[in-house]
């Protein structure tokens, strides 16, 4: 048997060229060639992505100490609450502060009402001054005047015989007359969304007066109203009844824990 | 060897636990927090059953004679229906509370048998009668130094004071421990005459009712429109309501709800009966001439007793000038001033306020309502003369606003009201002279 050479160089490169279509890494190389220079780099040079100075937007005070103003004009324009909007000013949605009234611009503080903060307001006459003394009745203006409004038409009177008009619907409340089924009348209020409806109180007692008006002629509205004490089957058909209003209340979602069965797509 | 002891009873009725004789489908160990025994009522078991069984053979059902039912111990709802058909009454306290009491031993609160409690029972009973010595102490103090002659008046008076002072600090500090008293105050059934009771519905308004209220008033400027800020105001509770509707501070109130039966229940929580005023001020009045606001009073009663047990004042029981003459041929005096008025504010007009402010007379003084009524007027009504004139109080203040609405055109003229037609608008202001710049600043 002849001895085992050792493969050659050649060989050994050709071979791990033809397998490194299956190799996963690649071969880390054991020395490397090249040497990188990084020079030192300082604040002088600036940001690439930084956030540029972008144009004077123009804040700062439009109406100085003492102008005469007019409601909506705006006095001063802020970024945050340099300065709070005080007696009859109020403050947009970007802080910047706006007059309430008409009346004269005045910067001031008022150490009662917070103890740093510094406030814009409006008096009404040049010689007051702000802030108010603080137990004197505030200084108000109404700023409206009075109109006569105008009378309404007077509603034309409707015949007892005629068939009601439209009018009659837009009343907050309709009576209807007694039927057998509500043998007391059903009175309907009004309600949200435009239906005329009982109201909860007026269901809630509509089982007892049908029971008041049934009593007094003789009658009773009650399924089992000469149940006898002992009388089983008797009392077996009320539960019986009980327990199916039950289960039919279930199914529609009212009572039990849960409510019913929700509807199946 | 020793003989084994021969048992005394039977295995069997050893093994039978005689305390849970009846069986109680409830098995609570909670105790009851009360002072009285209660009377184990007897118990229906519930029914169950969610299927329908055939009907059953016929057994001996034990049903509840409707008139002993108790509202106290009924707790199946079947009893409670009952109960309310038949008695009219409703049941008293939670389900879960009457079921309890049926299944807990009752024991009386003081007789607990848990020893840290009884010990710390020892301890407050201690202290307690450690200040009923010092409150008996500080009383032989005070009546000394009033027998003292040698002092000057106003030095003793002064020291009077603060004995007194102290001694009411005393006087709740012997009750403030007992949980007794905590309980009877948190079941509304304290006697306001006493002390702690009264120190305990104090602090309750303070906690939160009291803050509302002063936030109420100082958010929406009664202070200091109508009275400057005075310290510790309002120490009084006073609530209002009109007929049934409970008004809360601030509130919007309709024209045609506080048209009619204005009713204040004033609590005072300090010892006696004083006289008090009752003023409604308008500081909302539209003028427009002075383009401004004026005051109007809707309501002004002078002379009416008030102490911490009765508070209640209807304004429609209040006596006017021209009233008959008292029960028994006992003249009384007048109270109303000025009749009230209903409030009311006109299409387009902010919001007005109504404000309600109960005011403490002197000591012993009773205002000549006769006299007072020939001066009072309703509009340009300033309060704070009113009060410095007759040298009052104010102790109480509630408020509610007003706004125009449907029915208080109605109000207006059922009132005698002019006006019930007038609509107000803003005024037009014209804009301000705009002087465009030269071109260089529009580039």
């Amino acid at each position: 048997m002849p001895t085992p050479k050792a493969p050659s160089l050649a060989t050994l490169t050709h071979l791990s060229n033809a397998l490194s279509a299956f190799r996963l890494t690649t071969p880390t190389p054991t020395t490397s060639t090249l040497t990188t220079i990084r020079h030192a780099s300082h604040q002088a040079q600036g940001r690439a992505n930084g956030a540029k100075d972008g144009a004077g937007k123009r804040l700062g005070a439009k109406k100085t100490g003492g102008e005469y103003v007019i409601p909506g004009n705006i006095l001063f324009k802020q970024r945050g609450t340099h300065w709070f909007p005080g007696d009859n000013c109020f403050m947009g949605r970007d802080h910047t502060i706006h007059a309430g009234l008409p009346g004269y611009v005045r910067y001031y503080r008022d150490p009662l009402r917070h103890p740093k903060r510094k406030y814009i307001g409006i008096v009404f006459e040049k010689e007051q001054v702000l802030p108010q003394p603080p137990h004197a009745a505030r200084r108000r203006m109404l700023g409206m005047l009075a109109y006569q409004a105008p009378t309404p038409p007077t509603p034309e009177p409707t015949s007892p015989s005629s068939i009601p008009s439209s009018k009659a619907r837009d009343a907050n409340s309709v009576t209807l007359p007694p039927t057998k089924r509500n043998p007391t009348g059903l009175h309907l209020e009004l309600s949200q969304g435009y239906q005329y409806r009982q109201t909860n109180f007026e269901i809630g007692l509509s089982g007892d007066r049908k029971e008041e008006h049934a009593l007094l002629r003789g009658k009773t509205t009650r399924a089992f109203a000469d149940y006898k004490k002992g009388d089983r089957f008797a009392a077996w058909r009320k539960r019986a009844l009980r327990v199916a209003r039950g289960r039919e209340r279930g199914v529609m979602g009212r009572g039990g824990k849960k409510g019913g069965k929700k509807a199946t797509n | 060897m020793i003989a084994p002891k021969r048992l005394s009873r039977s295995l069997q009725s050893v093994t039978q636990c005689t305390n849970h004789e009846r069986q109680n489908f409830l098995q609570s160990t909670r105790r009851t927090l009360s002072s009285t025994i209660h009377v184990n009522a007897s118990v229906e078991s519930a029914s169950t059953t969610s299927s329908q069984p055939p009907p059953p053979p016929a057994s001996p059902v034990r049903l509840e004679d409707a008139s002993s039912l108790n509202p106290e111990n009924v707790f199946t709802r079947r009893e409670e229906r009952k109960l309310v058909r038949t008695q009219k009454i409703n049941p008293v306290s939670s389900r879960r509370r009457r079921a309890a009491l049926q299944s807990t031993d009752s024991v009386p609160f003081e007789q607990l048998p848990y020893q840290c409690f009884q010990e710390a029972r020892k301890i407050l009973i201690a202290d307690r009668a450690e200040k009923i010595k010092q409150i008996e102490a500080q009383r032989e103090r005070i009546a000394r130094l009033k027998e003292n002659g040698n002092m000057n008046e106003t030095a003793k008076k002064q020291k009077l004071d603060s004995m007194n002072r102290h001694l009411a600090e005393l006087k709740i500090w012997a009750d403030i421990n007992d949980p007794i008293v905590k309980k009877t105050f948190e079941d509304g059934k304290g006697d306001l005459n006493k002390p702690i009771y009264r120190f305990l519905a104090d602090r309750k308004w303070r906690s939160y009712a009291r803050k509302l209220l002063v936030q109420r008033i100082t958010q929406m400027n009664v202070i200091p429109d109508i009275l400057p800020h005075i310290s510790d105001f309002p120490t009084a509770s006073v609530d209002l309501s009109f007929a049934r509707h409970d008004v809360q501070p601030g509130a919007f109130v309709l024209s045609e709800i506080s048209e009619k039966y204005c009713k204040l229940n004033v609590q005072v929580y300090d010892k006696g009966e004083r006289m008090v005023t009752i003023v409604v001020v308008n500081p909302d009045v539209p003028n427009v001439e002075k383009d401004g606001f004026d005051y109007r009073c809707h309501f002004l009663a002078a002379n009416v007793p008030v102490n911490p047990t009765s508070g209640s004042i209807p304004f429609s029981f209040l006596r006017s000038l021209d009233s008959e003459g008292g029960q028994d041929g006992q003249v009384e005096t007048p109270q109303i001033i000025l009749p009230y008025l209903p409030s009311y504010a006109q299409k387009g007009a902010p919001y007005q306020r109504m404000t309600v402010f109960v005011l403490q007379q002197p000591e012993g003084v009773t205002l000549d309502v006769a006299d007072i009524a020939t001066r009072a007027k309703r509009e340009s009504f300033i309060l704070r003369s009113f009060i410095d004139r007759h040298r009052l109080t104010p102790i109480g203040v509630n408020m509610w606003r007003t706004k125009w609405d449907e029915s208080t055109a109605g109000v207006m003229e059922r009132a005698g009201i002019e006006g019930s037609d007038v609509e107000f608008k803003r005024k037009k202001i014209e804009p301000l002279p705009y002087k465009k710049l030269d071109g260089e600043r529009y580039r």
